[in-house]
């Protein structure tokens, strides 16, 4: 089947138009169509397309590396190795996701050149033989002894190049021409049914049918879109970015709370630091929160879309349409989430969160930005030590801060850059009464119930800070396992029991206790996570996926400052760092290996430029060995020859010298077709041959004989083959 | 496992059956939609990062709408199919099929769709089948080696049909290639008709059984100078094949007790008035015995397949020269088919080796004793070997000591030949050949 003249142009167009490859799709459009003006045509044989085929899957397996390394990293797979988990395999399946879409959009350019062998071989199709081949999975080893085949014909490639087309034009989002898409595939779709509809109906049946099947497609569609949209306001969690394995999102944060069984987090190193003046600091922060609800901390501002002004961008996972839906059902806990620009200095490197600041301490961290965008650029929350003032030497495309202290940066895979700190003022805003002291009902019960218990009523700020603290320390134990309830109330709660029952958690709980504790004590607080640095390295500081800490802001009136306030048994450092693998040194050689890498592939040496490369000899090669590899060929078989299945008696005659040498002279060459004995007699008439016309033609009776007679030559007319041959050359030798 | 096996079973003959139904039903066009939408349910899932669920919708439309044309179809329509005989495995043919239209429409864009629904397979065949698939597998390899479908026949092409006015009639030229040796049945005929978008056909059928049989492969043999020298055959051609008369008149005779009625001459008996009867010469002439080793385990083994064509090649060979053939092997029980000199042609040599069927691996000595019991009479032995075991060796040793030339042709698997050890059996009257599987021609090739 050949498609309508255009067709596989305009699909081209079409998934350029689509997918932004508008020029690669112009040029391969140009060439696909342009077969049809020019003459030329090219002798592939079955092998060749074979290879071609063979360039082509290099050309998809590069390109598959290329995109995961772009769009995953191994350091997905290696978490999820390391430290299985919801988390890390969510976001190891939305990594593979996006390596796929990005793939998809590709293959039209991938499978290009073996569409376009088609168009301009002169068989104007791929061979079954060649197709048989290819479809083999062991293509190497193709079978010897297959099913046979029709003899003749082939299959133009040309309609599945076009349903290929149209996939790849599908794997975009389609945030700026929605239904674009719907026409195009409608339009390209139709031109190709049209082409091969039956003459059986007419015009109006086929037109009709059509125009059903468009009508209900595009209402399905609509549907779909809207089906989607309700499943994601059943339960945002489901539609929540997946930040990174460092698990930090800027507008919530789940908990561990009331979750049974032992909290598993991998002794991967995440963060390095390298203090550089002052001391290192003991916490970093990625992010801090105000509202708590259902074993979630939110931001006050969960349902936005995380715009960053100046530039729309959207943070994945979820769509517009999915917010529309639920909006109205999560309206009354959240508020909008300024995230602020934050602009660098003249180098584009220095970035001022607090202008008047003066930092006393400098320390550098480098860190990896894990999380993607909609158009899938690393973005990250950055961990810095509490009273940051400026970030120097930090290489990111975007950075903003919220209100919460939050800062966000868009950039490449992994930043190093210098955090410049001291104490005094931070980033964070003022309180707000309402978000800063909102206690959850279904809480209110235990915390009244401990607060009563602590005797603080009307003592200051400081001795209210050291009761709660003494409370915690002395009666509270930290556990990284929870046993399963056996009786549970309606009222009951993780929080409640933590507080009245077991005494026992991890710091999520005493973090979140301390936080609502506080604000029953009409204290203003906020909910932080981050990491706690204890363990150093050689010159610096590792921070490791199990140093994941939360902890408590409480806001000091008297400085009109946050500060850190950490209710956590200090025994929580060595009860994490006692559940080190034994395998620890072998997996922080092999996170050093990954962070060097990491270093050069994401801009800290020019050479990653020039990495893909590295695949050009590797495909200069194969596109060498395909077209160049006829002419090897023959010159293979002019020395070795194939291998004869039978010995044809004769073969070794004398007389093929003769007619070997008057070719060779240019005398009268024999025709391929033509018998000995007519050529002899067509040579008859040449002069070279007067003085040896008779010795010829004996020779030849002596050469049938020796060639067909069943009996062949006596040993005697043998040699008189062989004499007077040799006789025959001499003649012709001295004529010369 | 027993049950499993079974629902396996079950679940591969269902796939079969989908698979030639979609085969049928489905235009090219079909196919590549229906190809199509199967790839995009799977990107369909992901609406916010793709819009292929615009896609998918609409190719789901396309297949719903078209399909629901399927059941609109009816044609009356008589067919008559030519079909040859014979065919051979790995040889194309074609046929033609009649078809009239008994309608008073003309029917335009029709489709000729043969019914060869493959044999399905006995459950103890798949069995045989996968077991010796699964044998032969490596690990970690995901596709079985020899996968292909043991149990297809023939590959047909859909034939277009000529526009048919009203009762008149119109020929379709239908190609086919056969697969598989054995009996390659026809239960009918189908018209197909597409939906006006061109992905499904309507069906009409017409029952019409008919049934060809598929020779086996062969291939072509050099001139290979056969063991042994003529022999004495008592009888002549008559006795050497229990059937026929044997044409060597040499003179006439007085009549003596115990000579048979037909061989009295009538004429001369009314001449000289005594009984007369005819007198034969003995004869003596070349008789090879042609040995097929039928015991292996799998039914749709490649390599028994292979043997059979290694057989059918040496019996067209062998029939072309003056001498007799003996086709010798064990399936059900122990057969002995003759042929050559008259009695019967190659034709009938194949036909049998298209049907014949392994039998199982434990009845060796039942062919034993029927190449001995021949042993006497024949020139020389063919044995085409599926294994050189010691049960074999000794069936090879027993007729060297017969003073018997033997011709051994062993097949292997592919790559099996250097692990071949044919020990000191051949040498003298007995030769030895290996012939591995996907490079048969050469190694006869080899032969000399």
């Amino acid at each position: 089947m050949k498609p309508p003249p255009f067709m596989v142009g305009a699909a081209l167009l079409f998934w350029g138009w689509q997918t932004g490859l508008l020029i690669p799709a112009a040029i391969m459009a140009a060439l696909l169509e342009g077969a049809r003006f020019v003459t030329v045509r090219w002798e592939f044989t079955d092998e060749d397309f074979s290879r071609l085929w063979l360039f082509c899957t290099v050309l998809l397996l590069a390109a598959l590396v290329y995109s995961f390394n772009t769009y995953v990293g191994f350091s997905y797979f290696t978490a999820e190795a390391r430290a299985p988990s919801f988390l890390t395999q969510n976001s190891a399946g939305q990594g593979g996701a996006r390596t796929a879409i990005a793939l998809f959009r590709w293959l039209p350019m991938i499978f290009f050149l073996f569409v376009a062998a088609q168009a301009y071989s002169s068989r104007q199709e791929i061979p079954r033989a060649s197709l048989r081949r290819i479809l083999s999975w062991r293509w190497k080893k193709a079978d010897k002894n297959p099913l046979p085949e029709f003899p003749a014909g082939g299959v133009n490639v040309s309609y599945p190049y076009f349903a290929l087309v149209l996939f790849a034009a599908s794997n975009h989002s389609g945030d700026n021409n929605f239904y674009l898409f719907f026409w195009g595939l409608t339009l390209l779709t139709g031109w190709a049914l049209w082409s091969q509809r039956s003459r059986r109906f007419t015009t109006l049946s086929w037109i009709g049918a059509f125009t059903l099947v468009i009508a209900l497609g595009f209402a399905g569609q609509l549907g779909m879109g809207q089906l989607q949209g309700l499943l994601g306001a059943l339960n945002p969690q489901w539609f929540t970015p997946i930040w990174s394995h460092r698990g930090s999102n800027p507008f919530q944060s789940r908990t561990w709370l009331g979750d049974i069984g032992r909290l598993q987090l991998s002794g991967s190193i995440v963060i390095r630091l390298k203090p550089e003046i002052g001391a290192v600091p003991s916490r970093l922060r990625e992010a801090s929160y105000r509202t708590y609800r259902l074993q979630t901390w939110y931001s006050g501002s969960g349902l936005e879309t995380g715009d960053v002004p100046g530039r729309r961008r959207r943070w994945r996972g979820w769509s517009q349409r999915t917010n529309d839906l639920a909006r109205p059902f999560f309206a009354p806990w959240f508020r909008r989430n300024e995230f602020e620009p934050l602009v660098s200095q003249t180098n584009q490197t220095t970035w001022l969160l607090l202008p008047n600041k003066t930092n006393t301490s400098r320390v550098q961290i480098a860190c990896y930005l894990e999380g993607r965008t909609q158009d899938s650029q690393p973005v990250g929350l950055l961990p810095l030590p509490t009273g940051c003032g400026e970030l120097d030497r930090l290489t990111a495309f975007w950075l903003s801060k919220n209100n919460l202290g939050t800062i966000s940066a868009v950039g490449p895979g992994l930043v190093m850059f210098d955090a410049c700190y001291g104490p005094g003022d931070t980033i964070d805003s003022a309180p707000l009464t309402n978000d800063d002291l909102d206690i959850p009902d279904a809480e209110k019960p235990a915390l009244e119930k401990v607060a009563a218990g602590l005797g603080v009523e009307g003592k200051s700020r400081d001795e209210v800070l050291q009761t709660v603290q003494k409370y915690f320390q002395d009666g509270f134990t930290y556990r990284i396992w929870q046993e399963p309830v056996r009786f549970r109330k309606s009222d009951d709660t993780p929080l409640g029991r933590f507080l009245l029952t077991t005494h026992s958690g991890h710091c999520e709980y005493f973090a979140t206790a301390t936080v609502l504790l506080l604000r029953q004590l009409h204290l203003q607080t906020r909910y932080a996570v981050g990491y706690a640095v204890e363990e150093g390295s050689h010159n610096g500081y590792v921070v490791r996926q199990r140093d994941a800490h939360a902890w408590c802001l409480v806001w000091n009136d008297r400085t009109r400052t946050w500060e850190d306030f950490d209710t956590t048994p200090a025994s929580w450092v060595a009860m994490e760092s006692s559940r080190m693998s034994p395998w620890q040194r072998l997996m922080d050689a092999w996170s050093w290996t990954e962070f060097e890498f990491a270093r050069f592939r994401w801009g800290q040496s020019p050479l990653r430029v020039y990495l893909p490369l590295l695949l050009v000899p590797l495909l200069g090669f194969l596109l060498y060995r395909i077209l160049f590899r006829r002419g090897r060929k023959r010159a293979r078989l002019a020395t070795a020859g194939p291998p004869e299945l039978f010995h044809w008696p004769g073969r070794d005659s004398e007389f093929y010298l003769v007619e070997r040498r008057l070719a060779q002279d240019g005398v009268i060459p024999r025709d391929p077709d033509e018998t000995l004995s007519h050529w002899l007699r067509r040579a008859a008439v040449s002069p070279a041959l007067e003085n040896v016309h008779g010795t010829l033609g004996t020779l030849l009776q002596l050469h049938y004989r020796y060639r067909f007679d069943p009996h062949s030559l006596a040993p005697d007319d043998r040699d008189e083959l062989r004499r007077r041959t040799h006789q025959v050359l001499k003649i012709l030798d001295g004529g010369n | 496992m027993h049950l499993t096996s079974r629902i396996l079973y079950r679940l591969h003959r269902a796939v079969l059956w989908s698979r030639h139904q979609l085969q049928h039903r489905l235009t090219p066009t079909g196919l590549t939609v229906s190809a199509a939408l199967v790839i995009v349910t799977v990107t369909a899932m992901d609406t916010d990062n793709t819009v292929a669920y615009q896609a998918f919708t609409l190719l789901l439309f396309l297949v719903v709408v078209s399909f629901t044309f399927v059941f609109f179809f009816k044609v009356r329509f008589l067919a008559v199919r030519s079909l040859p005989r014979f065919g051979t495995v790995g040889h194309p043919l074609s046929y033609r099929v009649g078809v009239t239209n008994l309608t008073s429409k003309t029917q335009v864009g029709l489709t000729l769709l043969e019914n060869t629904l493959d044999p399905s397979p006995s459950f103890a065949e798949w069995m045989a089948s996968g077991e010796s698939g699964w044998k032969r597998a490596r690990l970690f390899r995901l596709r079985r080696r020899g996968s292909k479908s043991p149990f297809k026949a023939a590959r047909l092409r859909a034939a277009e049909i000529p526009s048919l006015p009203p009762n008149k009639q119109a020929e379709a030229v239908v190609h086919l290639m056969p697969l598989r040796r054995g009996a390659l049945r026809f239960h009918g005929v189908i018209l197909g008709r597409p939906d006006p978008l061109g992905l499904f056909r309507s069906f009409a059928r017409l029952s019409m059984p008919q049934t060809m049989l598929i020779l086996p492969k062969r291939y072509p043999l050099p001139p290979i100078p056969l063991p042994g020298t003529t022999k004495y055959q008592e009888g002549g051609v008559t006795f050497a094949s229990n059937v026929g008369q044997s044409e060597e008149f040499v003179a006439l005779r007085e009549y003596r007790r115990g000579d048979p009625m037909r061989y009295i001459h009538w004429r001369s008996w009314a001449k000289v008035g005594k009984p007369i009867v005819k007198e034969f010469e003995d004869e003596f002439f070349v008789r090879h015995a042609l040995v097929l080793d039928t015991f292996i385990d799998e039914p749709q083994d490649d390599l028994f397949e292979e043997a059979v064509s290694v057989a059918a090649s040496f019996a067209c060979a062998v029939l072309s020269q003056e001498s007799l053939l003996d086709l010798l092997f064990v399936e059900s029980q122990a057969y002995c088919f003759t042929a050559g000199r008259g009695l019967s042609h190659s034709d009938q040599i194949l036909e049998i080796l298209a049907s014949i069927r392994p039998s199982g691996r434990k009845r060796i000595r039942t062919l034993e004793s029927l190449v001995i019991d021949n042993a006497a009479i024949v020139s020389g032995c063919i044995c085409v070997l599926l294994a050189w075991d010691q049960a074999r060796q000794d069936l090879v040793k027993k007729l060297k000591a017969l003073d018997v030339p033997v011709l051994v042709l062993l097949v292997v698997e592919e790559g099996g030949a250097k692990s071949v050890d044919p020990g000191p059996l051949p040498g003298g009257q007995v030769r030895f050949y290996v012939l591995e599987s996907g490079r048969i021609e050469e190694d006869l090739a080899k032969i000399q």
